[in-house]
């Protein structure tokens, strides 16, 4: 028999670990949902020229570079915290997996606050 | 303690599919160690290509795309190669994901049943997008190339 599962059980809520894990699962399914529309909007590419420059006229809009910084801070926080997953699982990373998760997180705002800062100073305000 | 790996009984993986197909969607402890083997192993391959795809795509490109400047981009057979390998490990990777999440929350069978082809078709479909488009890429590279050879 299985033990039934709550989506988050609050009884674990002040563990470093038990936030890392949900956060990792809510960061994945946005990246699988991210995914999808990613393959499906460059198959535009085989559409021709025209269409795909439409396209990426309409996404070059500043909303969008928001979103995609986003995007940029829910891949860091995902790749990082997936290397403290293997660490944690082939090395002797489960020991201080606290100290890990507080490093990476770290060096994912870092690389965050950099990319963003390139993707907003590229905004394209006026058309 | 610090190489499990090495101790990792093999045989109680079946795999997500084949443990499907057996099984028939029951829950069991018994079945997914190869999935978590992939899972890590494709996760390491993930992090390296999305590394150098996010950076050279979204990081290092000022204003909107244009679509001479992505066609061209992609002559080279390795680096569609590398877009191919991609596909494949970040579609494995996160349809294994959205199962792994079922097999968590959801414990009626016909729904197992219903989510699990739809992950399946969804994983299929996306992966023949993807694939036709790298292939109607290349091609326009080709005729790109012969159309310069003639002239």
């Amino acid at each position: 028999m299985y033990k039934k599962t709550r989506i988050f059980d609050l009884n674990y809520y002040k563990f470093t670990g038990s936030w890392a894990w949900i956060l990792h699962r809510l960061s994945g399914l946005a990246l699988i949902f991210y995914l999808t529309l990613h393959i499906w909007v460059i198959n535009t590419l085989t559409k021709g020229p025209d269409k795909f420059n439409n396209v990426m006229d309409f996404l070059n809009s500043p909303i969008f570079k928001f979103l995609e910084v986003g995007l940029w801070g829910v891949i860091l926080f995902h790749a990082f915290n997936g290397v403290r997953i293997i660490i944690i699982d082939f090395f002797k990373g489960a020991i201080s997996h606290k100290k890990i998760f507080y490093i990476f997180i770290i060096i994912a705002f870092v690389l965050w606050v950099i990319g963003g800062y390139r993707l907003i100073s590229h905004i394209q305000w006026v058309h | 303690m610090g190489y499990r790996w090495l101790s990792f009984n093999f045989s109680y993986s079946m795999g997500t599919l084949g443990g499907i197909m057996k099984k028939g969607f029951r829950e069991t402890s018994k079945k997914g160690g190869i999935p978590w083997l992939i899972q890590r192993i494709s996760a390491v391959i993930i992090f390296v290509i999305i590394m150098i795809h996010f950076v050279t795509y979204h990081l290092l490109s000022e204003g909107a795309f244009k679509w001479d400047k992505v066609v061209s981009k992609m002559k080279s057979p390795w680096f569609n190669l590398m877009q191919f390998l991609l596909l494949c490990t970040v579609l494995y990777h996160g349809l294994n994901g959205v199962w792994m999440v079922v097999e968590d929350y959801i414990h009626i069978k016909g729904l197992r049943l219903f989510l699990f082809s739809l992950i399946i078709v969804v994983g299929i479909s996306l992966f023949f997008v993807g694939v036709l488009t790298i292939i109607k890429v290349s091609n326009f590279n080709l005729e790109i190339l012969r159309a310069g050879v003639i002239k």
